[in-house]
């Protein structure tokens, strides 16, 4: 790597730890910063700092959140009977825009993975399986990513479920096989939704 | 008619800087010397046709040495008059650029099952592993057939293998005491799911390959009665249960010990392994007639017929079996056959038939 003052190295170093910045797009990203007005730093620096001060995961349904609940958990006109089980809160976004779903959610912080030491405690499933207890929920719908890490997931969800009385659904085939639901357009994540299957 | 190539433009591609390659319907003979270029000019075309080599699993080694990225390109001639331009360009690390007509490909499965319009047959003298090799390299043959049918069936061996992986690595670290054993049902649910797609293909498929090969070996071989027989580690409708009988060895082992990934067919002569008894002499009939009965099974299931590819097939057969060959590929919708030496063909046959002739990745 090309030596620069010790300051821009260090912003380059940091910038290439965020995903999907390689080391020539951290240069890049840190060059403009140096060039630009010392305002927009200053604001950069003040979001990157409010994000982690102010946001926490969401109490009951571990969305991200400023307050102790996330607004769709205190949203009065949400269903509280279903509950959408997703792997991040960034699945969130894409499933609301279709405006297909009404109930709540739940964010499980990613999928098994025994390749990746995923273990079923390292995700928020006794949690989950903790609120269909107290919130007498009647529907899961499963809404993992689409591959095999998300699938296993939703296999294992409906398996420690099997004995409450909540039906389990995942999401109706048609999202892209192998993707993500973040990049699953909202035409065919609506239709994903309007036909989810028992599990 | 079937569809077939009327030109390849290849830039960058092994020792091609930049060449054009104009093709005519029926049999096609590319000529040179040793190490002019042959063999990485079927490779292209059979690159630009799905978007993938079969010489090699390493990507980047079919970039020119030096260039930084490659591009083949085909004009194919659709049913008659209609044209399409197909193109694959390539950079490692960068996503593989796929167009039909201009238009991205959905997907490297959708594109090579059809999707660029044409399909392939390779024969290259590596193949002989088909018969002679390891299992993997049988299975490999089968899953590559049915995927340059179905890229459903793509996507489900891909998968499965990647489930595999997960188990096997779950059940190292039950072993190693990681992990509980209460995912590993789950695991073996997806398992068994993809396993099974990828055994229902492969069960409809080979009984009319064996077939379709008996009819290969006896056209090109004589009267011994050929076979193909697959051989199941688990048995498709008892699966689940073979899985699940197999637990404890695999937990002490760390990896899954059966599955589609674990099966082998066996490719017989008048009941004999001609991946263990089989001469030489065999072994290359035996390769061939699997390549034959994969262009009929192709021409079955799909009514197109596919373009013939085969690399220095002439040398080591007699003057009978060459005498067969060339028939067989006049009489095929498109065949490229390279060869070193012209003389391997009948001279009436060569006079009427375009010949590419190739000099230290020139086309002359
Ligand atoms: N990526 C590459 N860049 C440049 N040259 C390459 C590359 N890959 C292979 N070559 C070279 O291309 C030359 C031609 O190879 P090819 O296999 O096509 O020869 P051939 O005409 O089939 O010869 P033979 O009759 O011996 O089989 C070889 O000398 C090989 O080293
Ligand atoms: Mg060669
Ligand atoms: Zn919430």
């Amino acid at each position: 790597m090309a030596s620069y003052a010790r300051p821009v190295e260090r912003l380059i170093t940091e910038l290439s730890k965020l995903p999907s910045i390689g080391p020539k797009s951290a240069q890049r990203i840190a060059f403009h910063v140096v060039r630009g007005k010392p305002d927009d730093a200053r604001a950069l620096a003040e979001a990157l700092r409010e994000v982690k001060e102010r946001i926490h995961p969401c109490k009951r349904c571990f969305n991200l959140t400023e307050a102790e609940e996330c607004d769709i958990c205190t949203d009065p006109r949400r269903d509280p009977s279903v509950i959408c089980a997703v792997e991040d809160p960034y699945d969130i976004g894409p499933i609301e825009r279709t405006g297909e779903y009404r109930g709540l959610y739940h964010v499980l912080g990613g999928a098994l993975s025994p390749l990746d030491g995923v273990e079923p405690e390292d995700l928020r499933i006794a949690e989950l399986v903790e609120r269909v207890g107290r919130e007498e929920t009647k529907e899961i719908v499963v809404a993992t990513n689409p591959n095999t890490t998300g699938e296993a997931t939703a296999l294992f969800i409906a398996q420690e479920l099997q004995d409450r009385p909540v039906r389990v659904t995942a999401l109706a085939s048609g999202l892209p096989v192998g993707g993500d639901l973040e990049y699953a357009d909202e035409v065919t994540l609506g239709r994903a939704f309007a036909g989810r299957r028992e599990i | 008619m079937s569809a077939y190539l009327r030109a390849l433009r290849l830039v960058n591609f092994r020792n091609y800087v930049d060449a054009t390659v104009l093709l005519a319907p029926g049999l096609n003979v590319v000529v040179g010397a040793n190490a002019q270029g042959k063999t990485n000019l079927l490779e292209a075309i059979s690159f630009a046709a799905t978007g993938s080599t079969p010489r090699t699993p390493n990507d980047p080694e079919i970039i020119l040495w030096g260039a930084d990225f490659t591009r083949a390109e085909m004009r194919v001639s659709m049913n008659g008059d209609e044209e399409r331009k197909i193109a694959v360009g390539y950079a490692p690390g960068q996503k593989k650029r796929l167009t039909i007509d201009g238009v991205p490909a959905s997907s490297l499965a959708a594109y090579a099952a059809g999707g660029a319009g044409v399909r392939v047959v390779t024969f290259f003298p590596d193949d002989l592993r088909v018969v002679k090799g390891a299992p993997s390299d049988r299975r490999e043959f089968l899953d590559s057939l049915l995927a340059s049918l179905k890229p459903t069936y793509a996507r489900a061996a891909a998968e499965y293998a990647r489930a595999v992986q997960q188990r096997n690595q779950l059940l190292r670290r039950i072993r190693d005491g990681l992990s509980s054993e209460k995912t590993l049902s789950t695991w073996d649910r997806k398992v068994v799911d993809l396993g099974t797609e990828v055994l229902r293909g492969r069960t409809a498929a080979i009984g009319p390959l064996g077939s379709l090969f008996e009819d290969a070996v006896s056209a090109l071989y004589g009267p011994e009665k050929a076979a193909l027989g697959y051989g199941y580690s688990a048995p498709l409708d008892g699966y689940a249960e073979a899985l699940r009988e197999a637990r404890g060895v695999d937990v002490e082992r760390g990896t899954t010990s059966v599955g589609p990934h674990r099966d082998d067919f066996a490719v017989l002569f008048g009941g004999v392994s001609m991946t263990t008894y089989g001469s030489q002499g065999q072994q290359r009939l035996a390769t061939l007639a699997l390549k034959f009965a994969a262009r009929e099974y192709l021409r079955g299931e799909t009514g197109q017929d596919p373009i013939l590819l085969f690399d220095d097939v002439m040398s080591e057969l007699d003057e009978e079996r060459r005498g067969y060959l060339t028939e067989y590929f006049l009489a095929s919708t498109q065949a490229v056959i390279s060869t070193t030496n012209l003389e391997y063909f009948d001279p009436e046959v060569i006079e009427r038939t375009p010949i590419v002739r190739i000099s230290g990745g020139s086309v002359l």
